[in-house]
């Protein structure tokens, strides 16, 4: 594919592997902090991982900060007031996010108000509506998928007028994203192998879609590589810390190349079905992924068939005939999702969710038509189009 | 050794630019952006499809396309169910912005050399504000350009052509130019 211009920006700092969140103590002085507050929900928690991130802070020398563990599931504009409200009580200086998408969407608006001031964040909504660096914020992601760590957006949902309001702005961006596998070591198996098929989605919708470029297609190979490499070993061995650092890398990678070339179909179907039916956003992309690569496969074959060697090893792309790779890249996502059932009761059709209804099939297509990924889709996708994807994705 | 075009890597290729002067750029992206303008106007007046779509805007929606830093463009607002113009330096708080980032990056969409889409993901224009409507205007846009221009000239400013008859597309063509000029002529 010729592309005769694309932009490329990552100034994330990436931390990652062995005794990673010792260097928080570091990543915090070389930015002149000292007093972060800690971002995180109950279920993080729970899990005590702010325990080992305070306890990885401590014994470099820093004091952790107070503690806002209120994130809810959909991050709101009521728990970032809250938070903000806290960083100014304690007069913070920095943030550190310890959690999934919510949190770090939450923690990423929180920082728009305490470095901004104020309590209108609706002003700062959109895209490219803030104009100057925001306060040190470093993200420690607990689930190996989303990449909001290398991400420069933010949805935050509004409650009086139940909106989500999306923020984007390269200011958004962490300064450092900590990966460490201790904190996604107890990470249960179907939130394990959902959280990889997002990350392997991001990887494939960036790796085929209109704003694919030579920078975002390493990164996305790479990711492929290490999610087709590591995910089934991880959930046969939950405590294999090597394999959770390699998908909790490929995520950070995917999330890096979907934060410049964009997703497409899948998102698109995903986002709707999540709004209306409620399905984990993981799950989404697991179930969507492959009818999606075969919706798209006239408009993207070489490029589809070229995931074969990311995804299967070099053997095997060799000994496919290069007519058939595309086809076969699609059938190894689709094992890849079964032996991910096997172990954990990943669904595979949108029936095996049991929160989608049949009949909200053509509400879901709908609106997935106004979703902005839509525009990034190689193919165009119409009403009709849309609506077959979701019948061949619903059993 | 002579390697095959599967494994050429991607982003090797390099098309020169149009090679045209400037000025005639920017006279081509004027003439274009006032004749986009007018018959998307005029299509939101008399084509089913694009109406259903506008019909979806918040009332008062405001959006414009335009080349950035005081480039060429123009501004439209939904108004009972339709697209009008609006002069474009008046245009108060705009729900949706196509900017281009350069003249060159205009020339090449107005130019049939490039979609839309294609622009939007080469990052030759960013797109600012309310993204779902924005997807109603991209796709009130396409169907105008289906619909007004020749199939092989919309085969390259679409991912693809829609299915539509040439009786069909005849007409709505018709319609649609017919009404522009109307409302060249009578200011409605």
């Amino acid at each position: 594919m010729s592309q005769e211009f694309f932009e490329f920006f990552c100034p994330v700092k990436i931390a990652a592997g062995y005794k990673a969140l010792e260097h928080i103590p570091f990543e915090l002085e070389v930015r002149g902090a000292s007093r972060p507050l800690l971002l995180s929900d109950a279920g993080v928690v729970a899990a005590g991982l702010v325990d080992t991130v305070t306890g990885a802070m401590g014994s470099g020398g820093a004091s952790a900060g107070p503690l806002f563990d209120q994130v809810p599931p959909d991050s709101s504009m009521a728990s970032v007031r809250a938070a903000v409200a806290l960083y100014r009580e304690r007069d913070c200086d920095s943030i550190i996010a310890i959690g999934g998408g919510s949190v770090m969407d939450t923690a990423k608006a929180v920082n728009i108000l305490a470095t901004e001031g104020g309590e209108d964040l609706q002003r700062f909504a959109g895209a490219n509506n803030l104009t100057r660096p925001l306060k040190p914020f470093i993200a420690i992601p607990t689930t190996a998928g989303t990449g909001s760590e290398v991400t420069a957006v933010s949805i935050i949902k509004d409650e009086d007028s139940g909106t989500k309001m999306p923020f984007m702005s390269q200011f958004l961006l962490p300064d450092v994203a900590v990966i460490d596998p201790r904190t996604t070591l107890k990470l249960p198996a179907l939130i394990t192998a959902a959280t990889a098929l997002d990350a392997l989605t991001h990887a494939s919708e960036a790796f085929t879609c209109l704003a694919k470029n030579p920078l975002s297609d390493a990164y996305a190979s790479a990711a492929i590589t290490r999610i087709a490499r590591s995910l089934i070993p991880v959930l046969d061995e939950p405590a294999d810390a090597g394999g959770r650092l390699e998908l909790a890398l490929a995520a950070a990678m995917a999330g890096v190349a979907f934060n410049n070339s964009m997703v497409g179909l899948v998102h698109a179907l995903g986002h709707s079905v999540g709004a209306i039916a409620g399905v984990h956003h993981g799950m989404c992309m697991g179930i969507f992924l492959p009818h999606v690569l075969r919706y798209n496969l006239d408009a993207r074959r070489e490029e589809i068939g070229e995931m074969l060697l990311y995804l299967a090893g070099p053997e095997i792309y060799a000994s496919t005939p290069h007519s058939g790779r595309a086809t076969a890249a699609i059938a190894c996502i689709e094992a890849l999702r079964d032996q991910a059932h096997q172990r954990c009761g990943l669904p595979r059709t949108l029936a095996e969710t049991g929160k989608v209804q049949r009949e909200d099939l053509p509400r879901i297509a709908a609106m997935s038509l106004d979703d902005g990924s839509m525009i990034f889709n190689p193919a165009e996708v119409g009403y009709d189009d849309a609506l077959a994807v979701l019948e061949q994705a619903w059993a | 050794m002579h390697r095959p075009a599967e494994f050429r890597p991607a982003g090797a290729t390099v098309r020169p630019g149009p090679g045209i002067p400037y000025p005639l750029q920017r006279a081509y992206v004027r003439l274009m952006m006032w004749l986009v303008g007018r018959l998307l106007q005029a299509s939101s007046a008399v084509d089913p499809v694009i109406m259903r779509e506008v019909a979806e805007l918040p009332p008062g929606f405001a959006f414009a396309m335009r080349v950035r830093a005081g480039g060429p463009g123009f501004a439209m607002c939904e108004q009972d169910g339709r697209l009008r113009l609006m002069p474009l330096q008046q245009a108060g708080r705009l729900q949706l912005s196509f900017d281009f980032k350069h003249l060159t990056h205009a020339f090449l969409v107005l130019g049939f050399v490039e979609g839309t889409a294609v622009s939007f993901a080469r990052d030759r224009m960013s797109v600012d504000g309310n993204l779902g409507a924005g997807m109603k205007i991209v796709r009130c846009l396409n169907r105008m350009e289906a619909v007004v221009l020749p199939k092989f000239v919309a085969r390259r400013a679409l991912k693809a052509y829609p299915p539509i008859g040439l009786g069909e597309k005849l007409a709505a063509a018709t319609r649609i130019y017919a009404r522009m000029l109307l409302q060249l002529v009578g200011g409605k």
